[in-house]
């Protein structure tokens, strides 16, 4: 854990110029704008992807097409040094005013060294694919704040998440992501709700059943009309079936979230999460780093067309 | 995998039944637009809910423009000198802003009564 977290913070530190260079960039350009300050003369905004790790109601607009990269980095366990990164390669669309579909290639990186239950490793892979549906069950509108979307998001590896082994792994993430305008056009608050089963057969032939649930508030405030700022925070319980009857143990995540639109077209996401509780069941150490990291990054660029 | 294509189908049952919902066999309310000199005109219009809409924009400008809409969830690139339909849903009250996506000053709202 030592060696990983500098590695991260060093992450950290990239993510915040990168995104604070576009928002110095587009953000001076727009102050030239006598109405930069003034929220009620800014465009509506998609609150998709606003939250950082959680994930706003917002479903695109018909015949949206967008092509993103989206890469979730994961630092951090008890000892050694761990690494991990997926990366998300996706195309999204939305075909009608109330459903989105996404699918893509998931493309991994695993850095470990001198962690106890795992193998050192260092390597890159292509590790699988995914697709998204996404129903937008309740539309804001002026008279009402409140947007909900259900999303369900199957997902096949050929390598593991954490590990880095080869293995064959079928994942059923189903979330609710609602949103909420509490000031128009400057201040949202987002909810998810999560529950994401999944099974995994090793090498050796071991089948092993997992799920993990749990539920995220983020806040978010639009300081200009193309960057938000904001924050979250997860509780994510693990459980080793998928029905939920096996616990073994809990985290909460919170950290900081970025939101920059770059030109009409394109935009990113940053997001920061650091395990701040944690505890494994069976063992009296604080934090959960079995099951989940010490740190989490989140960094996406996407261009609609 | 069985699943997957049970969830595929599923997710284009959906869109079928949504897309050929009532609503959408209603008779739409037009609103015709036109684009000139990087304005709507109107800017401001109005129509009943819970009733399909038709945009018809005709765009007089010797450049495309985007009508584009976030709370419509509608985008349509009408090119110069050519007419675009946008058909929206049936809406609920209250007011939905629309804008030309290549040109930041150019708005209009539209009132669902």
């Amino acid at each position: 854990m030592r060696g990983a977290i500098p590695s991260g913070r060093r992450q950290a530190k990239a993510l915040c110029a990168i995104a604070c260079l576009f928002a110095c960039v587009n953000g001076s350009a727009r102050a030239e704008d006598a109405s930069a300050s003034d929220a009620s003369t800014w465009r509506e905004l998609e609150t998709k992807y606003i939250f950082g790790f959680t994930t706003g109601s917002g479903i695109g607009l018909e015949g949206e097409k967008e092509f993103t990269v989206e890469s979730l980095d994961r630092f951090g366990k008890r000892d050694g040094s761990y690494a991990a990164t997926e990366t998300k390669y996706e195309f999204e669309f939305t075909p009608s005013q109330f459903i989105q579909i996404e699918f893509g290639a998931l493309g991994s990186t695993h850095n470990i060294s001198g962690v106890t239950g795992l193998d050192d490793r260092n390597q890159a892979a292509l590790a699988g694919g995914f697709a998204e549906f996404r129903y937008l069950a309740i539309e804001r509108t002026s008279n009402n704040p409140l947007s909900v979307t259900l999303a369900v998001e199957p997902t096949v590896r050929r390598i593991d998440e954490t590990s880095g082994e080869r293995v064959r792994n079928f994942e059923f993430e189903t979330t609710v992501n609602a949103d909420l305008e509490l000031m128009r056009n400057r201040l949202y608050a987002g909810f998810n709700l999560l529950y994401e089963p999944e099974v995994t057969q090793t090498v050796i032939g071991d089948t092993q059943r997992e799920a993990t649930f749990g539920g995220s508030a983020a806040l978010s405030l639009r300081v200009v009309s193309n960057v938000l700022i904001g924050g979250e925070v997860w509780y994510l319980r693990h459980y080793d079936a998928a029905n939920l009857t096996s616990f073994t143990g809990d985290a909460v995540m919170l950290g900081p979230t970025l939101y920059v639109q770059i030109t009409p077209k394109i935009f990113m996401v940053a997001a920061w999460n650091t395990q701040v509780w944690g505890r494994e069941i069976g063992n009296p150490v604080s934090l959960n780093l079995a099951e989940f990291q010490r740190n989490r990054a989140k960094l996406k660029f996407a261009w609609e067309f | 995998m069985p699943m997957m294509k049970r969830l595929t189908l599923a997710a284009l049952g959906a869109i079928a039944l949504l897309q050929g919902s009532p609503s959408q066999a209603q008779q739409a309310t037009e609103i015709r637009l036109t684009y000139s000199k990087g304005q709507f005109q109107p800017s401001q219009v109005s129509a009943p809910a819970d009733k399909p809409i038709a945009f018809r924009i005709k765009n007089l400008d010797a450049k495309a423009m985007e009508f584009e809409s976030s709370s419509l969830r509608v985008e349509k690139v009408v090119a110069a000198g050519s007419e675009g339909v946008v058909n929206v849903r049936a809406l609920k009250p209250g007011r939905y802003e629309f804008y030309d996506d290549f040109n930041e000053k150019a708005r209009g709202a539209l009132t669902v009564e």
